[in-house]
């Protein structure tokens, strides 16, 4: 991955990638190995879906009915779901999760969906911003999902049970209290989700001392723009 | 948020307000072109990007302006993550960044007025 790039890219975020690659291609505990691909096909036809384009010049998203242009033969809620996480994600609001709830889809499903198409969103974006063509899709591994025993949850006033979380002495950036950020709590209803999203992410940001040839102050400039752009309350 | 606590430790002043304020100059080093490599990003822009890395390349660093996308395109994935979980603010957070989150217009992100502005149509 990357080979073909003329910039300078530290070898830990590529091997991260790699790993996180390889792993989607593997059953998850909820879904197949194909089906997780397929999440990743689907999240790149939202870049050139009508359905959603049309959705994105909408006042709101849910008032435009249609089919999307999809990839895959997954179910039309899941298709619909990973569009809309990827093509207009600052206007997903409650009523989509109830939407994928209520045809049957568990929290824990879902959960393994958000982290498959957000790892390869992280992916797939920096091999566009350094003008790379995208990377093949992986080649799915046989066998079913996995299964994996209950995880250590709670009611944390997200739309699902996050992870507990754990005691962490000390502050960050003078701003947290000593228990982990909810954004690492968000998936802990699949502790597999977690691993896999974070493996991606954890090379792009610190919370402090960050590792990489910017101050932190211009890493959070980045970092706030995004949420702004992406219109992300957290 | 964060980079009000970024200000803090680098004792400099930021104006919080150019994280939605399109024309706001930030105060952080080397602001313009962190700002066009993340808005080219996260608006697809790809061709756009070609000439700005170029460009932001030759003024802050080639390692510095990559770092720059690493960041960007790792926080388009977990903005996602948060949108798609409806996560609250931490504790903490919340309670210190009230005026802070009304004054920037960041507020108006919260996931029960989106509800009402954006479910409001269906119903």
């Amino acid at each position: 991955m990357y080979e073909r790039t003329r910039y300078p890219l530290r070898e830990g975020l590529i091997e991260a990638h790699e790993k996180v690659w390889e792993s989607i291609a593997e059953p998850g505990p909820f879904w197949t190995g194909t089906e997780r691909v397929a999440m990743v096909l689907e999240s790149r036809a939202a870049t050139s879906c009508r359905l959603c384009a049309k959705r994105r010049q909408a006042l709101s998203p849910y008032a435009v009915d249609g089919v999307h242009d999809n990839e895959t033969d997954l179910d039309a809620v899941i298709v619909d779901m990973i569009h809309r996480i990827r093509s207009d994600p600052g206007r997903i609001t409650r009523n989509m999760f109830d939407q994928v709830m209520a045809a049957g889809i568990t929290p824990e499903h879902y959960i393994e969906i958000v982290s498959v198409v957000n790892s390869s969103v992280i992916i797939d974006t920096l091999h566009a911003a350094l003008g790379l063509p995208l990377a093949e899709p992986p080649t799915p591994q046989p066998d079913a999902p996995t299964g994996q025993p209950p995880a250590n949850v709670t009611d944390g006033g997200a739309w699902v049970p996050i992870a507990v979380g754990n005691e962490r002495p000390g502050m960050i950036n003078g701003l947290s209290n000593n228990r982990e950020p909810n954004i690492a709590r968000s998936m802990g209803l699949v502790p597999s989700a977690v691993q896999l999203f974070f493996t991606a992410f954890r090379p792009h940001y610190a919370l402090q001392n960050i590792p990489l040839d910017l101050k932190q102050s211009q890493a959070e400039f980045i970092a706030s723009r995004v949420s702004a752009l992406n219109q992300c309350f957290y | 948020m964060l980079l009000r606590a970024s200000g803090q430790s680098d004792q400099q002043d930021f104006d919080l307000n150019s994280v939605t304020d399109d024309h706001a100059d930030s105060g952080v080093d080397f602001g313009h072109w962190l700002r066009s490599l993340t808005e080219a990003t996260i608006q697809n822009r790809w061709d756009d990007l070609t000439t700005i890395r170029d460009q932001a390349g030759a003024a802050m660093g080639t390692q510095s302006m990559v770092d720059a996308l690493v960041v960007a395109s790792g926080f388009n994935g977990i903005t996602r993550v948060a949108d798609a979980t409806g996560i609250p603010l931490d504790e903490n957070t919340q309670q210190i960044t009230i005026d802070m989150r009304v004054s920037t217009g960041i507020e108006r992100f919260n996931y029960a007025e989106k509800s009402d502005r954006y479910d409001l149509v269906t119903t």
